[in-house]
């Protein structure tokens, strides 16, 4: 094969991956809102666990997942600076009922809870710096959908 | 808070963690060699053919290194990622010239990441022996762009297989995969 089609091919190859690369790195540790009508119940994630009064940072990860450790580290901080603000990780590897039931496709995957347990925000990935805070607002201003009783 | 149990996801006391920038290093080199192996196959495509036998096929640039690169994979899947050949050359040339790495990391998600590319690459190479080079190209280049990804994004293919697996219940408690 020509020499400069070889190259041409190869460099093709090099785009496409770049372009899958900066794709992922762009959707990575954005919040994005969820309509808040989903519940989790911390019974279901494992016992002795309970959520915070305001809202809980539910992390999920897996046992081979590079940014988790990052991310509980962080998250547990982010925590520990919000006063009623709780943060839980959940270790996905065995509880691939939980991975099914909130579609949870990669990990760390954070949901950002309001008071009540219900769904406000979720980030997919490591989460960027202001993506906590704002999905921690979105919870505790109840932008959300969620009905308030 | 989970702060109870034992976190499962960093090193284990008492065992070693891996410098994470280790891993990354080996997919450059990885890079590099599927490169050239890319070019090999490229260049004389009827250099693999179905009429050989597969001695034939192995007898060939394209068929030793790509022998190698399995080799190698199978290495750090096996063996585990703190054994890989270049993670020796990390530890001996490159990380004396860095500075301490801020967290040390599990070895096993990039050992999960090894068995991910030794399976593509063995699948390439029963084709390259098999004298299908069409098949042989497109095995080397998933890999190629896995091992782009991990170099010079950083980003582990490995971790999300992972979950995509767990999801789908092929992997799950205790470890099949483990």
């Amino acid at each position: 094969m020509d020499l400069s089609l070889i190259l041409l091919l190869i460099g093709g190859l090099v785009v496409v991956s770049t372009a899958v690369g900066f794709l992922v790195k762009g959707l990575e540790g954005r919040v994005k809102k969820e309509d808040g009508l989903t519940r989790v119940d911390p019974r279901t994630l494992g016992e002795d666990i309970s959520f915070g009064s305001i809202g809980t940072l539910l992390q999920f990860s897996s046992e081979f997942c590079t940014k988790c450790p990052g991310t509980r580290k962080y998250l547990a901080q982010v925590a520990s600076e919000h006063p009623g603000v709780t943060h839980v990780d959940v270790d996905l590897t065995h509880r691939q009922d939980l991975a099914q039931q909130f579609n949870i496709l990669q990990t760390p995957t954070t949901f950002i809870l309001d008071d009540s347990g219900a769904i406000a925000a979720r980030i997919g990935g490591s989460p960027r710096p202001e993506a906590v805070t704002a999905g921690l607002e979105i919870a505790m201003k109840r932008e959300h959908d969620s009905y308030v009783i | 808070m989970s702060s109870k149990k034992p976190n499962p996801l960093a090193a284990k006391p008492g065992t070693a963690g891996i410098d994470p920038r280790g891993p990354r290093f080996g997919a450059t080199i990885t890079l590099i060699t599927l490169t050239v192996e890319l070019i090999f196959l490229l260049a004389s495509p009827t250099a693999l053919s179905s009429s050989n036998s597969l001695v034939q096929n192995f007898a060939t640039p394209a068929g030793i290194l790509l022998t190698l690169i399995v080799i190698i994979f199978a290495i750090g899947a096996f063996a585990g990622i703190g054994k890989h050949p270049y993670g020796a050359i990390f530890k001996a040339l490159v990380r004396p010239r860095l500075s301490a790495p801020e967290e040390l990391e599990d070895p096993k998600p990039p050992t999960f990441a090894q068995l991910i590319g030794f399976i593509i690459t063995l699948v390439g190479l029963v084709f390259a022996l098999l004298g299908i080079t069409t098949g042989a190209v497109i095995a080397v280049a998933f890999a190629f762009v896995a091992a782009f990804l991990n170099s010079v994004f950083g980003y582990c293919l490995g971790c999300q297989i992972y979950v995509l697996l767990v999801r789908a219940g092929i992997v799950g408690r205790g470890g099949a995969s483990a």
